[in-house]
């Protein structure tokens, strides 16, 4: 048996993050990942860094995106975390922050957009709504019929193939054990410790048993099933969700587009690729009437035909085959914000996920090791904390 | 949107009897093909409005006859199956419209755009590819695959180049050089890579044998036909390198040793302005991997062949295989199977009784024992050694010919990576597979370089995922979908 | 083999002869074209597998980029360009 100051439960972005701050900071850091490091949505999906409320957001009128705007103080902090990732890293991630655009097409999706920026902007996010000429000459690559669209240069991509493994290897730099292929089995609270049992599978007894004073859950989709272990439910729900990859073409998109009036996430890659995506569903496949997690979403025709459809706003894409498309999940959580901060009444037991956690898994990240490490973080995650569902555990 | 009772994917040799069987016995059948014409790669055909030259008796001519007279059989040329959509059980509350229960949706693109079919029954025989072996200069103009120069040759009347060297080590080279030698090419050399003594039969060969008269003596006539000509043909004989600026102009042959490998300083320099190369063939399981059909490893039958029972079904209902998706074994045995597999869908389709499904089937399976016997010595003696082909590759040797991945950079990335050990991840870190052929060139080579540095075995460096689409579809007609356009 | 009578087709600004309903790159090697394909770090490609599998032999037809010349038929008066990087 060995013991370890933290355990990572999760090789995506936000459990190589985590570990890289927590291993940084001096901690002996176990991370455990069931696959592969990036094996799952930290790797499926597209990349984007988007810190305007996202169409999700905003479809369902004025009060339900105030809601979700309490989440805007993470994006500021992303905005800045991914300013300065690849200098601490040492190395190139594919990091591009040369803006974003959301679009709008009907006079009724300006409106949207102006009252959309209006509270960003009270959030302090710098946001423009760009409309005429000034558009054009700003994308000409836009259809005729985009009329407007709110402007964010901090915006961009990253390279989702890049990002999670070099933090991996910069955790692994720092003394981190990065264990793959290893699937937890049991997390149990055993004293002051935690005791994490991993192997192949359920009924593995041939496992390990580890010991850590603290745990921290970065499973994405399989956050709930974790915090099971641990005798704690959190509702976070996988979704599946669509993209799709053009072949390569000469670079001709530099901005991230995305669409105020419905689904759409579009990039070039440093590649060439256009990567289309932007919440199309994808099938959640299921065994025994459970969402079976270990199976990849199925594609839907209709999602990939509305993917493509979507497209139509860059004029240039539609000349482009679909050389690929793919499913992943993602995790929601009930009322869209995040999940973020200590388990109440498990001592030692933190989690994070929630939608959009590529863009917000560096501040994730950062606030969490923080947590572990000094018990308290330098900006206010209250609105975040797990607490808020106490009322499900009946303890 | 259209539902016949079965889509029959590929009008090779398997595709050809099934849809001759099925239309025999009622059922409405389409069948998807990606050429003008049905055939295959096997028995392809000259295109429209060419004339091969008299006295050629193309081979597949009566199956081709009997599968075009057969009732009911709806041909789609041209046309793509990129995916098979809705086999799997799920949370699915789209508002859409879905396809009736029981049905999938087989989605399509050809001259009319995208298009779904929605048949009871799917049955995949897209046949196989050859299998590509990364070596030093693989990628330069004038290398070919053995098939690809046969297409050429045979289906369109053209000599690709003016010397030719054929390399690898399947019998295959010895029918296409012989065509070649009688399409008038010149042929400088024929080396196989499989040393002379290891292809003598045993008795259980010999005993095999006597049920495969037909492709035995199509050897022997092609062997008499080089020995004529004056053609040399190389046993132990391996091409390790090709070269010239800008296109092929030199090949390095070399003898292969004992343990597969090359025998340094015996490397021997052949001039030639074509190389064909022909290590066997790799069964196009990509779309019943994309469908959901359980796979297993089966290296000799071409690496990935599709799970199947006695009727030929795959893991997922509905879904069933024939041909070289079971196992590449030629065209012959995928012609039984394609008849063998028809009858299962006919039955589990209500089409035949039990009783009568059985009785058609039991010559049908006789026939395939027998030839399984022999396919088996075959496949025995001209397997690939995967692992010695895999030392041919340098670190500068192109792996993934579309993204142009080079060996080294596979090898840098495992280096760095050391987690690493799947072909998905690899893809991922190195884009490898990312490109237009969705790694069908560089998924045999990627995983068996894997496999050496990281002492993996081939299931657990497993595949790439395959997904919908399987082959490029232009964006355009995917976001029209599946809406003829209105009339004037 | 007899073939149709050729028409001309437009290969890079240049015109040359094929046969209706032959394949491209057949047209295109019996043109003189060993390469039809770059790549993009610039390597000529030419026909490898020619039977749709490995995209090596991709041209621009009638603008239309991304299309295997093994696959593509010939038809009078079709524009092709060759080399386009992918």
């Amino acid at each position: 048996m060995t013991s370890y100051d933290t355990a990572v439960i999760g090789g995506g972005l936000l459990g190589c993050a985590t570990a890289w701050h927590l291993a940084r900071a001096g901690n002996r850091v176990l991370l455990v990942e069931k696959d592969q490091v990036n094996r799952h949505a930290s790797g499926q999906n597209a990349g984007s860094l988007h810190f305007q409320l996202e169409f999700r957001m905003v479809e369902h009128g004025d009060d339900a995106a105030r809601a979700a705007a309490r989440a805007l103080p993470l994006h500021l902090d992303a905005m800045r975390a991914w300013a300065t990732v690849e200098d601490e890293l040492g190395e190139r991630c594919g990091v591009s922050r040369t803006g974003g655009l959301m679009l709008a097409e009907t006079p009724a999706e300006i409106a949207v957009l102006d009252r959309k920026a209006a509270l960003e902007r009270e959030y302090g996010l710098d946001v423009a709504v760009l409309s005429g000429p000034e558009l054009r000459r700003f994308a000409p690559y836009l259809a005729d019929t985009v009329l407007a669209a709110g402007h964010v240069p901090g915006e961009g991509k990253a390279n989702p193939r890049l990002v999670t493994p070099a933090l991996a290897r910069a955790a692994g730099r720092y003394g981190a054990v990065l264990r793959t292929g290893c699937r937890v089995t049991g997390l149990h609270r055993r004293g002051r410790h935690w005791e994490l049992r991993t192997g192949t599978g359920p009924g593995d007894t041939a496992g390990e048993t580890h010991l850590a004073d603290t745990v921290v859950l970065a499973g994405g989709v399989w956050t709930a099933e974790l915090a099971a272990m641990a005798d704690v439910r959190l509702p976070v729900f996988p979704v599946g969700l669509t993209m799709s990859a053009t072949a390569r073409s000469r670079p001709f998109l530099p901005h991230l587009i995305q669409h105020v009036g419905r689904r759409l996430s579009m990039k070039q890659t440093e590649d060439g690729n256009v990567l289309i995506g932007g919440g199309w569903p994808a099938k959640l496949v299921s065994r025994a009437g459970q969402v079976d997690l270990e199976t990849n979403p199925e594609l839907r025709y209709e999602s990939l035909v509305g993917n493509a459809d979507a497209a139509r706003v860059v004029p240039a894409v539609f000349d482009l085959p679909v050389i690929r498309t793919w499913t992943g999940m993602t995790t929601l959580t009930p009322d869209h914000l995040p999940l973020l901060g200590a388990v109440p009444r498990r001592p030692g037991l933190f989690v994070a996920t929630g939608g959009s956690a590529f863009t917000l898994g560096l501040t994730y990240a950062r606030l969490l090791a923080r947590m572990v490490v000094t018990g308290e973080t330098d900006r206010s995650i209250e609105d975040y904390s797990p607490s808020r569902f106490g009322a499900l555990n009946f303890v | 949107m259209s539902a016949p009772d079965v889509v029959v994917v590929g009008a090779g040799p398997a595709g050809l009897a099934a849809a001759a069987t099925l239309g025999r016995h009622g059922a409405a059948v389409t069948v998807v093909d990606e050429q003008e014409q049905p055939g295959g790669q096997i028995y392809r055909q000259p295109p429209a409005g060419f004339t091969p030259p008299a006295g050629s008796s193309p081979a597949g001519r009566a199956l081709l006859a009997e599968a075009t007279a057969a009732p009911g059989v709806r041909w789609l040329a041209d046309t793509t199956v990129w995916g098979v959509l809705g086999t799997r059980a799920g949370l699915d509350g789209y508002a859409g419209d879905q396809p009736p229960p029981g049905r999938y949706r087989v989605a399509t693109h050809g001259p009319v755009g995208v298009r779904l079919l929605e048949p009871r029954a799917v049955l995949l025989t897209a046949g196989a590819y050859d299998l590509p072996v990364p070596f030093p200069g693989w990628t330069l103009p004038g290398v070919l695959t053995a098939g690809g120069v046969q297409t050429f040759v045979k289906a369109q009347g053209l000599l690709p180049g003016g010397r030719f060297v054929l390399a690898g080590g399947h019998p295959l080279l010895l029918v296409v050089a012989a065509q070649l030698v009688r399409a008038g090419a010149r042929v400088v050399e024929v080396a196989l890579i499989q040393r002379r003594r290891d292809l003598l039969p045993g008795p259980a060969g010999l005993a095999a044998a006597a049920g495969a008269g037909g492709k035995i003596a199509e050897g022997v006539d092609a062997l008499r036909v080089l020995r004529r000509a004056g053609v040399p043909v190389r046993f132990g004989t391996v091409v390790r390198r090709a070269a010239g600026d800008p296109d092929l102009t030199t090949v390095t042959l070399a003898e292969v040793g004992p343990t597969g490998l090359p025998v340094s300083g015996t490397d021997r320099d052949v001039p030639c302005d074509v190389l064909a190369l022909g290590y066997g063939f790799v069964p196009s399981v990509e779309l019943a991997r994309q469908a959901g059909c359980a796979v297993t490893w089966d290296s000799p039958a071409g690496g990935w062949v599709v799970r199947h029972d006695e009727w030929l079904r795959t893991s997922v209902p509905q879904i069933a295989v024939a041909g070289e998706l079971t196992g590449v074994a030629g065209a012959e045995q995928a012609e039984v199977e394609g008849r063998l597999a028809a009858l299962g869908v006919l039955r589990d389709l209500g089409l035949l009784d039990e009783h009568r499904a059985v009785t058609l089937a039991r010559p049908v399976r006789r026939e395939l024992r027998r030839r399984r016997r022999f396919v088996t010595q075959v496949l025995d003696r001209f397997a690939p050694d995967r692992a010695a082909l895999g030392s041919l590759v340098t670190d500068d040797t192109v792996l993934c010919r579309c993204e142009e991945v080079r060996a080294g950079d596979v090898r840098r990335a495992l280096r760095a990576n050391p987690h690493l050990g799947t072909a998905n991840a690899v893809k991922l870190v190195t884009r490898a597979g990312m490109g237009l052929c969705q790694g069908r060139s560089c998924q045999p080579g990627l995983c068996q370089l894997i496999s050496t540095l990281t002492g993996r075995g081939p299931e657990q460096v497993g595949a790439f995922t395959a997904q919908a689409p399987v082959k490029p579809v232009p964006l355009r007609a995917l976001a029209v979908g599946d809406e003829p356009p209105a009339a004037d | 083999m007899d073939r149709p009578e050729p028409v001309t087709i437009e290969v890079d600004g240049r015109t040359v002869p094929a046969h209706p309903g032959e394949s491209l790159a057949t047209a295109l090697l019996a043109a003189g074209e060993r390469a039809v394909g770059t790549t993009r770090g610039g390597a000529r490609r030419a026909p490898y597998c020619n039977m749709g599998i490995c995209f090596e032999c991709v041209v621009t037809v009638d603008d239309v980029p991304c299309q295997r010349s093994c696959l593509i038929r010939v038809r009078a008066d079709m524009r092709v360009r060759t080399a386009v990087p992918r």
